[in-house]
């Protein structure tokens, strides 16, 4: 496009196995520029990431051209790439515990990438390097130089990646998710540090992330792409003003607000495809509400709507007027939390519960230092906290899986607190009153059982019914979570995400629960589905008049769910109240912390 | 932090490899009443039943106390070196092992070095040429080197190199170094041959594991050279499970030197222990089994440090193992 | 844009992979020494014990394809009646040492606890032992051949294939399909039996044929030795060990059995690695 043009990006399509992974792709970076590369899993993000820096796995291959300040990387000998990588353009991948070497200490990680340099062959010219270096990323803590990566938290552990990547100082930095597999609270730190060092140095940064709001908080432009193709081209403040693309509309509104509550959220209905099934049309086609005969004749080309902006919508001139109509009515929806009746008596009651657990060399961890927390009858209660929370262990402890060193849990009037020690009729009718939802969608089901099966199995549970009476059951099940019945012949593996999740939770309804503790049941899931499976939560609530309990590290999800909140950390809880005070006007430092991390 | 780690867990170990080495006496002095029939019997052999030699036998071993007595007497015993003396021939079990060690030693040591060059050199190309010719045919030579015990590698390459070719002796240790090792060319090739497919197909899986993660593909993507990446980042952390594995190499080397022995009649230790066996000679047995023992639970103490040592992750108690 | 999930096409199962030729021909081998195990007797051209003294040891020829032992015997008939040792001993060893090892892996991996650390602490011991060793020492010195080695492999055996099953074991036992199965109340052994055993027997399987070829290689071992088989058996191991003198002379007689091990030995490995690979892929 212009002189300034740092690294560019034309028609770079990636191929494993024959299947097409990303369609001709066009990027374009100047230096000093922050670009955002947004995407849900399976539109090929990463891989273009690795592309560009040539270090695509086995098996995977690009075409194109991939002009790094008028040099050809792709055509580059992989001796003079080596020479390019570290020095003028570095990645950094997703995963902060994976991405050092386990048995090089940290601080080794930079001293090797500035050895060679003649000023640093003095080793203690060299420390002092790793020093300021480590400064540079946040670290004055010279002693962290000298740890193992094992013995260092995800959020050091980027730090020093960084660090690492950075030495040699290059030009360009692409990271690839860099906050995604961190505590909310990290991610916030290390994405302020990523901006302030791209700005201090001047340097070109392209931010791989699935998370559009993240995008817009960080970047000067964004490029959306989904399943393989370039669906929308723009700065980041045109797109989150208006989006141009049905698609970049969508997740936009997918994403649950934290600061308010909508009676329901607007999903993208579906799954996200993959690229050689929408081969030679719109890719988004098949889950767009505005889609014409024309979207599906052929691939629809990127074209300059504004000086810019480029939409690969062919639709957009006519559709404008609609989709910010549905923006609109989406921003002015809000709706009060219900005020819970704190009349009635709870379904669940925890007092004081503490559990231990033996940690190595015979120290004792506190999971939970004393947590109480109650559920009413048909309220939604929200438990969020990060990882090593407790959180987790806490819901375990409510259906039974783990028991309590110490406390007292009433559940529907039966003394919980042991499960072991109920007798075995109490036993079932409690969890006839809670049951629960867990997080891995992919192995929530048991890889070798047919949905049908998974459910027989959950009603015989209750008791012994004929078959057609179990049938009739299942199909039930299956219309209140939203799926064909049909579906109950399938098995876990050739379900997507979104529908295993569905499966589970109709597992867990199938015994009439009064009462379902959900852990992170959405966080696994693309930003496009977890809308959908969180208004089904939503709908499941009106119409059975189900608690739950929501455990979450995602403020917003649980803006969108729960009338009331506990902040549990550590161990305990350090905040509850209603969902509106609590995220409105945080009293403790570690929930306005929690608060102050969300990207806008 | 780091010394004291260490020195602990070299004491853990050893706690185990104490009590270990006890079980395995105690299991190796049974053998006199696991044998059919009456133990003064079996200790006997061949020899003519005179009163007197009953009598001495009954009180050589004790026979005549509770069964744990004569545990701990034997046991004494042993501390001291008596490891008593053979049935055949009426020679000290110790002298025996000694005079027979010389050549097990040796044969071993030619073929760890064989196993180890060749076995992780094979392995890593292996790797690196992953889904290649050389690829496939370092797979099959594994899956054979692994189905084939070293009797049956030996008898092929006494055939071929010994009786086609006539390269080398069929039989026999040879004298003075060069000599044996022209004799022990054949059988270190055979053991080695057997081993080297376990060592093989350990390093190229544990190698391709490694090519795969992140931080070699972080690595690169900061430019380091390809040979740091090999070395410092690739192969340092494959041979964590080669070292893992260093007990079950161990076992299989004195396990398949054993046969080898047989196989090229080559007058070690384990030629020595299957003629005692074929003898029923009760009390050589016992010697060379407890020597046998002794050496494999040292080996295995080793490794264990070793692997210690190469892998911070257990030094500083990270893992539990 | 409603809640709604779009009636999505089964994904089109990956067209089931064509068995490799490697494989095709492991199985040929296997069925062949099947074959020979069950009706030796009537494909033998003679009977595997007819001693030919007058004639001795032999080079291949006409009457005898592969030559004749010391004792004049039908190198080619022993030869095919070695199937039958050859194959009874490893399937009683392998199939006895998992059955023991996938109730004791269930039990250990499962329930936890002192249950586990017990049974791993006797797997710890059983690995750090000689095993072959063991077995010379054991069979050689307790007697009763054949069938004491074959048991003394299965409690061999057992350790390891524990740790497999127990580590399969602990593999399914944190998932979620087994927590929420816990939380409906489904009780322990039908978990067990129901989830768990049903997820870990493929692999279970491919070990089984794994241990197989081991168990067939420690036998003729034994036989070679002379611990093994009776004095007499045809067995191919003991044909090694009884033909060992008549290198020069009929090489046939050792290398055909010898052959004959490896090639049993190396089609199962083929095949059980096979297995293994196919059953964890996903």
């Amino acid at each position: 496009m212009t002189a300034k043009s740092l690294l560019t990006v034309r028609g770079l399509a990636i191929t494993a196995a024959g299947r097409a992974i990303t369609t001709g792709t066009n990027l374009e970076i100047a230096r000093g520029e922050t670009i955002a590369i947004v995407g849900e899993s399976g539109s090929g993000k990463s891989l273009t990431a690795k592309a560009i820096a040539r270090l695509l796995p086995p098996g995977v291959s690009a075409t194109g051209q991939v002009s790094y300040d008028g040099i050809d990387l792709l055509a580059l000998p992989e001796r003079e790439m080596q020479q390019i990588r570290g020095r003028r353009l570095s990645l950094m991948l997703q995963d902060p515990f994976t991405m050092l070497n386990p048995l090089m200490k940290s601080g080794l990680h930079i001293a090797e990438m500035l050895r060679d340099r003649p000023e640093f062959r003095d080793r203690a010219a060299l420390n002092g390097e790793v020093a300021r270096r480590l400064t540079e990323v946040g670290i004055t803590d010279p002693d962290v130089a000298e740890r193992m990566p094992f013995q260092l938290s995800g959020g050091m552990s980027q730090r020093i990646a960084l660090a690492a990547a950075l030495a040699r100082d290059p030009e360009l930095l692409i990271a690839d998710e860099p906050s995604t597999a961190l505590d909310v609270t990290t991610q916030a730190e290390i994405i302020k540090l990523l901006k302030r060092v791209q700005q201090s140095r001047g340097m070109g940064l392209v931010l791989i992330t699935h998370n559009l709001r993240l995008a817009f908080s960080t970047c000067d432009r964004i490029y959306v792409l989904y399943a393989g193709s370039l669906l929308e081209v723009g700065s980041a403040r045109a797109v989150e003003a208006d989006p141009f693309h049905p698609y970049t509309l969508g997740l936009l509104l997918s994403e649950p607000p934290a600061d308010k509550r909508v009676p329901k959220l607007i999903a993208i209905r579906g799954k996200v495809p993959r690229a050689d099934e929408v081969a030679g049309r719109c890719a988004f086609a098949d889950r767009c509400d505005w889609t014409k005969d024309a979207c599906r004749a052929a691939a629809p080309a990127l074209a300059e709507l504004a000086p810019g902006r480029l939409t690969a919508c062919i639709r957009r001139r006519e559709i404008a007027a609609e989709m910010q109509a549905l923006r609109g009515s989406a921003l002015a929806a809000a709706s009060p939390s219900a005020a819970p009746d704190s009349a009635t008596r709870p379904i669940v009651r925890a007092a004081s519960l503490v559990k231990d657990f033996a940690g190595r060399a015979g120290r004792v961890v506190q999971a939970l230092k004393g947590v109480s927390i109650e559920v009413r009858p048909g309220e939604s209660v929200g438990l969020v906290g990060e990882s090593g929370s407790g959180k987790t262990t806490l819901g375990r402890i409510l259906v039974g899986l783990e028991t309590p060193t110490s406390g007292r849990i009433d559940i529907g009037g039966f003394d919980a607190s042991d499960f072991s020690a109920m007798t075995s009729a109490e036993r079932a009718a409690t969890r006839r009153i809670i049951q629960m939802v867990f997080q891995d969608p992919y192995s929530t089901l048991n890889p070798r059982h047919s949905v049908r099966r998974s459910l027989t199995e959950a009603i015989g549970t209750i008791g012994r019914f004929p078959r057609s009476e179990i049938d009739a059951r299942i199909a039930e099940l299956l219309r209140e979570v939203g799926l064909p019945e049909y579906y109950a012949e399938r098995r876990p593996s050739s379900l997507s995400g979104g529908e295993r999740q569905r499966v589970a939770i109709a597992r867990a309804l199938s015994v009439k629960p009064k009462i379902l503790v959900c852990d992170e049941p959405v966080s696994a899931l693309d930003v496009s589905v977890q809308a959908q499976i969180l208004n089904l939560f939503k709908r499941l609530k009106l119409e059975l008049g189900l608690s739950y309990l929501f455990i979450t590290h995602d403020l917003a999800v649980v803006r969108q769910i729960a009338e009331r909140i506990y902040v549990l950390y550590l161990g305990e809880v350090v905040e509850h109240g209603s969902a509106e005070d609590v995220i409105s006007r945080p009293q403790h430092p570690y929930t306005k912390r929690l608060i102050d991390s969300i990207p806008r | 932090m780091m010394r004291s780690g260490m020195a602990r867990l070299i004491l853990m170990r050893l706690a185990i490899a104490v009590p270990l080495l006890l079980i395995i006496s105690f299991g190796v002095f049974s053998l006199v009443h696991l044998a059919p029939g009456d133990p003064v019997r079996a200790l006997l052999g061949t020899r003519p039943s005179d009163p007197e030699t009953l009598a001495t036998l009954r009180a050589r071993y004790h026979l005549d106390d509770p069964f744990i007595v004569q545990y701990g007497k034997w046991l004494g015993q042993v501390l001291q070196g008596d490891l008593g003396r053979s049935i055949n021939g009426n020679r000290l079990v110790l002298s025996s092992i000694k005079e027979r060690a010389g050549v097990t030693i040796y044969l071993c040591l030619i073929s760890t070095v064989i196993v180890l060059v060749a076995g992780i050199l094979l392995g890593m190309l292996a790797a690196f040429r992953r889904g290649g010719r050389l690829d496939r045919f370092v797979v099959m030579f594994g899956v054979f080197g692994i189905s084939s015990p070293a009797f049956v590698t030996g008898i092929f390459l006494l055939y071929v190199f010994g009786v086609v070719l006539g390269w080398f002796p069929t039989f026999g240790a040879g004298r003075g170094f060069l000599d044996r090792f022209w004799h022990l060319t054949l059988p270190s090739l055979a053991l080695a041959l057997s081993i080297m497919a376990i060592v093989v197909k350990i390093t190229r899986a544990s190698m391709i594991e490694v090519m795969d993660r992140d931080y070699v593909a972080f690595a690169r993507a900061r430019g380091m050279s390809a040979a740091r990446i090999t070395f410092a980042y690739i192969l340092r952390n494959a041979l964590i499970p080669v070292v893992t594995a260093g007990g079950l190499i161990v076992i299989g080397f004195l396990a398949n030197a054993i046969y080898v022995e047989v196989t090229f009649a080559l007058p070690g230790l384990g030629s020595l222990i299957v003629d005692a066996v074929q003898r029923r000679d009760i009390p050589l047995i016992q010697g060379t089994t407890l020597v046998f023992a002794l050496f494999v639970v040292i080996i295995n103490l080793v490794v264990d440090i070793i692997y210690t040592m190469i892998d911070p992750r257990i030094r500083f108690g990270k893992v539990a193992s | 844009m409603t809640e709604h999930v779009e009636a999505t096409q089964p994904k089109e199962r990956a067209p089931r992979d064509a068995i490799p030729p490697a494989i095709v021909i492991a199985f040929i081998v296997v069925a062949i020494v099947v074959i020979c195990a069950f009706f030796g007797g009537s494909i033998a051209p003679d009977s595997p014990f007819t001693q030919r003294l007058e004639i001795g040891d032999t080079p291949p020829s006409a009457e005898f394809p592969a030559g004749t032992d010391l004792l004049g015997r039908d190198v080619l008939s022993r030869v095919i009646h070695g199937a039958w040792t050859a194959l009874i001993g490893p399937v009683v060893v392998a199939a006895g040492a998992f059955a023991i090892a996938t109730v004791l892996g269930l039990l250990s991996g499962y329930l936890g606890g002192v249950v586990d650390s017990g049974i791993m602490r006797w797997v710890d011991f059983m690995l750090a032992l000689p095993g072959p060793l063991v077995a010379i020492v054991v069979v050689g010195v307790v007697g009763g051949g054949y069938w004491t080695a074959v048991a003394v492999l299965i409690i061999l055996f057992t350790a390891p294939d524990t740790r497999i099953v127990r580590s399969a074991v602990l593999e399914q036992r944190p998932r979620p399909y087994i927590d929420a199965a816990r939380a409906l109340g489904v009780s322990k052994t039908r978990i067990l039996f129901v989830h768990i055993l049903p997820n870990v027997l493929p692999i279970i399987l491919a070990y089984v044929v794994l241990d197989f070829a081991f168990a067939l290689v420690n036998l003729a071992g034994l036989s070679f030795l002379g611990l093994g088989v009776e004095p007499g058996t045809p067995d191919w191991g003991r044909m090694l060990f009884e033909n060992r003198t008549i290198l020069f002379t009929n090489p046939v007689a050792l290398l055909l059995p010898a052959a004959m091990v490896i090639l049993t030995a190396v089609s199962m490995n083929l095949i059980g690695d096979w297995l293994f690979a196919r059953f964890t892929r996903q």
